[in-house]
């Protein structure tokens, strides 16, 4: 599949696009399991642009950077979820704007 | 301690001087601490303060006429505040003539007001300030230097204001002072403008050094002092156009328009310009305009001095009126004249307000001459003593005022001044005329006290005849009113019968006078061009005769028998037929009302109602304003949503990506 | 090039669908979609191993998470959506800042001159060290990345610690107690308060 190869620019733009999808659907959604897979889209946006100029450079420090990556946000998407079960324990139901005790 | 470089005196150390010149004050501060447990102990120990330093002034006199080489009297150095501003005490004739008026006149005058003041409530504070008064104008009088003749200038003014407004319970009382005291210190703004010009020239405040240094001044710059030292002396003086404070200023009780109003602080302009003589010699602009003035203002005094009904307010006038004689003398340059005229002033016009006062007195506080009538039979020894004043003042030959007023108009007109010499005669013929008309209305005639006042023509009859209208509230008396023993006012009046009579045969002989030989190593010669020496007789006949004119208009108005039997429908008459012009004083209050006071008072609400609230206010107000607009704006970010704070994380990324995409690329 | 506008277009578009779907399953199945295409694209890339690591731990274990918390909450009646939308025009700034920030993004990166950067071999040649395979990444990351490697290996220990401990157990809420006396004693202080401010 390597003869699909396209421009470079083209793999930075296509990041670009999908790390601001994943920043407008964090803005954009109530349900906290959609903000965290948003959170997952942006992650994997930056992982595109790791892994494209891994290729750019001939140097796989990118694939180990994208790797570490998808390590993280692997933890990270655990300890969300822990959290959204917990808030879900206490009313049943799970809404980000619930946590507004910070209103000032 | 340095000697100023051209002291005046003689220079030594004079105790007794320390004695006269702190002794009032000490009197002073102790009335003022103690004043209420000596009750009226109070009179005796204020009289004894200024009695002591009479004596000690008599027993100074010679070291005051002691000359020796070049340098007359008695100088004693205080201290120094830093080099061209010595501060002492300068006892030469000059200073001893007036010293010998205050204390002695003073002294006279705190022993009347025992009598006049007894059972007053506030009988010590009286004491208390007529002390310091005496304080303060020997202050004046016994500086070296002009930053000394300042601070008793503006002591003298203080005091003033507490005497005026001695009963601080009646509202016009309390006003006049206000308006003698802030009209006062445009004449301080005056001196003080002149100490200025003369330290910026001479680098010196006292006399010495600035007469030794005339030079040092061009003539327009000369003129300037003078005319900024003049502001001051007819501020102090009342002369026109700052007058407009002693009539209301007869408010205060009568002593003390007796002894401040009358003899001493109204002198204090003349006294100033005569020290310093060597500059008026030096600019005749400015003897020019002094001479005007001064003739002017006697001429313009005499004229109100027709139209009052107060005895006190004619006074006041007569005052004014002779002030101007003195200030148009030493204008001219005749100092001597001058100083005379003070003195015989002093004595008679004080002679003339304690006389009224013993007439208010007696009549339980009345005023208004027209209320009164035919005393000559009721107080008699009021009767001579007021017509001993009122004939010296006239100017009748052999009375001490007519030495004065002729040596002024004989030096007025030898120094090249006709017109003003006309003014002053005729001035003296309406002097006469006032005089008598206050005589003969006051002594002559039937008794008009149980008279309607507005059958009178009185215009505020609820206040004509009572207490409350001259001075002493019913409640400030004490319940006992106890009657002083009379010989405490009356005392007083015959003692200064002899120099209202006598005084002035010190000037006998003209040229070869004591009078003028006294005063020869003081004052420089003035010699002006068109001077016109008249025959002494010459001119004291016609004089006389402008007199006995002035006389005899008062009699046939006033005194003659058909007259006085008419005498309420007459004063009615006049009262009511009174010109406004007269009436309101040339309007000279309404116009400084008008020009001074309504503008400040507006440019003070602009302030105050606009200025103040939106400029100042406003931003105080608003910088408050704006922190909490602020506050509430970021505070608005605070929306508690989880969201909008991503969303601003976000927008902080975003500034920042730009910054390093867009801008640290072009680098 | 159709074959990348192709793949470019269907990620886009399951990433469109992700964020939007109405429903949480949706999502998780448009991100699945989404992750498989980026696995593809890397696989373009010469980025093997990591394009199967893509699958097995991105789609094959956290999705499978999300679809098993998905589930656990929807044992409540309506565990989603319930109060009012506090934020309902949030989207539209969120859209104006994404787009602006693309354009700034795509715009820098035309204009960007990449040059003399050495092209990695093309082709998936069969060699074990070829650039991009898993001996290649397996030498780099056990030699010259381990120390990453290890600290990575704590990150999950705490990552799973810390999932224990928040979501473990399950404690019976406490017992609400009546309110002691001196929590009374406070409510005297707002009063002068409120009658300095009346």
């Amino acid at each position: 599949m390597t003869q699909w190869l396209a421009p470079m620019e083209s793999y930075i733009a296509l990041s670009a696009v999908m790390f601001f999808l994943g920043v407008v659907g964090v803005i954009a959604r109530r349900n906290p399991l959609i903000v965290l897979m948003s959170i997952e889209l942006m992650f994997n946006a930056a992982n595109l642009a790791l892994v494209t100029f891994a290729k750019l450079w001939a140097n796989n420090t990118g694939h180990i950077f994208a790797f570490l990556v998808i390590t993280v946000a692997a933890a990270e998407a655990a300890i969300g979820l822990a959290i959204v079960v917990v808030a879900f324990r206490k009313q049943q139901y799970v809404d980000v704007d619930e946590a507004s005790v910070l209103k000032g | 301690m340095t000697v100023p470089a051209h002291p005046l005196g003689l220079e030594g150390s004079y105790p007794l001087l320390f004695l006269i010149w702190l002794l009032p004050l000490f009197g002073a501060i102790l009335l003022w601490a103690l004043g209420p447990r000596f009750k009226s102990f109070a009179g005796p120990i204020g009289s004894t303060m200024i009695g002591v330093a009479f004596l000690a002034t008599l027993a100074e006199w010679h070291d005051a006429t002691a000359i020796s080489g070049g340098l007359a009297g008695a100088h004693q150095t205080l201290f120094t505040w830093m080099p061209g501003f010595t501060f002492g005490l300068l006892f030469d004739r000059l200073a001893l003539i007036w010293t010998l008026v205050i204390t002695g006149v003073g002294f006279l005058i705190h022993v009347y007001s025992m009598g006049y003041l007894a059972g007053d409530k506030a009988f010590a504070r009286f004491f208390a300030y007529l002390n310091f008064f005496i304080f303060a104008m020997l202050t004046l009088v016994l500086s070296d230097n002009f930053a000394g003749l300042l601070v008793g200038w503006g002591l003298v003014g203080l005091a003033s204001y507490f005497l005026i407004g001695f009963w601080f319970f009646k509202p016009t009382a309390v006003a006049a002072a206000r308006k003698a005291f802030v009209i006062n210190v445009v004449g301080d703004v005056g001196i003080l403008f002149a100490i200025v010009a003369i330290v910026a020239h001479v680098g010196s405040i006292s006399y010495g050094d600035t007469f030794a240094q005339i030079a040092a001044f061009s003539p327009h710059d000369l003129f300037i002092v003078c005319l900024a030292l003049f502001i001051g002396c007819a501020a102090k003086s009342a002369q026109v156009p700052l007058h407009t404070w002693l009539p209301d200023a007869m408010e205060g009780p009568t002593p003390v328009s007796a002894l401040i109003h009358a003899a001493t602080m109204v002198t204090a302009g003349v006294y100033l310009i005569a020290r310093c003589a060597p500059l008026w010699t030096a600019s005749a602009d400015a003897r020019e305009l002094v001479g005007v003035i001064g003739a002017l203002t006697a001429i313009a005094g005499a004229v109100l001095g027709v139209a009052q009904w107060d005895i006190k307010r004619i006074l006041a006038y007569s005052t004014m009126s002779q002030i101007g004689y003195m200030i148009m003398a030493v204008g001219v340059g005749a100092f001597d004249s001058g100083v005379l005229h003070f003195l015989t002033h002093a004595a008679f016009k004080a002679q003339l307000f304690l006389g009224a006062g013993i007439i208010i007195h007696n009549l339980n506080n009345e005023q208004d001459v027209r209320l009164m009538g035919g005393l000559r039979k009721t107080m008699p020894f009021a009767f001579i003593a007021m017509l001993t004043g009122v004939l010296s003042i006239c100017g009748i030959p052999g009375f001490s005022g007519s030495f004065s007023k002729d040596a002024i108009l004989t030096a007025t007109l030898a120094h090249g001044h006709p017109w003003l010499y006309a003014i002053g005669v005729l001035t003296a013929g309406i002097t006469a005329y006032y005089m008598f008309r206050l005589f003969f209305i006051v002594f002559f005639g039937p008794y008009r006290g149980n008279v309607d006042p507005s059958d009178l023509g009185v215009r505020h009859p609820e206040l004509a005849g009572t207490a409350a209208s001259a001075g002493h509230h019913p409640e400030e008396m004490d319940a006992h009113h106890a009657h002083a023993p009379a010989w405490l006012m009356s005392g007083p009046v015959a003692i200064l019968i002899v120099p209202t009579v006598l005084i002035g045969w010190l000037a006998f002989g003209g040229a070869d006078s004591p009078w003028t030989k006294f005063w020869e190593p003081v004052f420089p010669k003035v010699s002006e061009a068109g001077g016109f020496v008249m025959p002494e007789l010459a001119g004291t006949l016609l004089v006389l005769a402008v007199v006995l004119a002035g006389f005899a208009v008062a009699y046939l108005r006033y005194g003659a028998p058909k007259v006085l039997a008419q005498s309420v429908p007459r004063l009615r008459t006049e009262s009511v037929r009174m010109p406004p012009v007269l009436a309101n004083a040339y309007y000279f209050d309404a116009a400084i009302d008008a020009l001074f006071v309504r503008p400040s008072m507006l440019l003070g609400r602009f302030f105050g109602s606009i200025v103040d609230p939106l400029v100042i206010e406003g931003v105080v107000h608003e910088t408050a304003h704006t922190a909490g607009w602020l506050g509430h704006l970021f505070r608005s970010f605070q929306t508690g949503l989880v969201r909008v704070y991503a969303l601003s994380i976000a927008l902080g990324v975003a500034c920042f990506a730009i910054y390093y995409v867009v801008i640290g690329a072009a680098r | 090039m159709i074959a990348f506008w192709l793949l470019s277009f269907a990620l886009i578009a399951t990433g469109v669908f992700t964020i939007t779907a109405g429903k949480p399953v949706y999502s998780v199945v448009g991100l699945l979609g989404n992750f498989v295409i980026l696995a593809i694209l890397y696989l373009t890339l010469n980025a093997e191993f990591l394009a199967v690591i893509q699958i097995v731990v991105y789609s094959g274990a956290i999705l499978i998470l999300f679809l098993f918390v998905i589930a656990l909450l929807s044992s409540g009646v309506k565990p989603f959506d319930i109060g009012p939308d506090r934020a309902p025009r949030i989207g539209v700034p969120a859209f104006v800042f994404a787009l602006i920030g693309l354009c700034v993004i795509v715009f820098s990166v035309v204009r960007a001159a990449v040059t003399g950067a050495p092209n990695a071999p093309e082709g998936i040649t069969g060699q074990a060290d070829a650039f991009g395979s898993v001996g290649d990444f397996g030498v780099a990351l056990f030699t010259k990345n381990l120390l990453p490697f290890e600290v990575t290996a704590l990150l999950l220990m705490v990552a799973v610690i810390g999932v224990v401990l928040l979501a473990g157990d399950e404690k019976p809420a406490p017992p609400r107690r009546k309110p002691h006396a001196r929590d009374l004693e406070r409510e005297p202080i707002v009063k002068p308060v409120e009658k300095l401010i009346r």
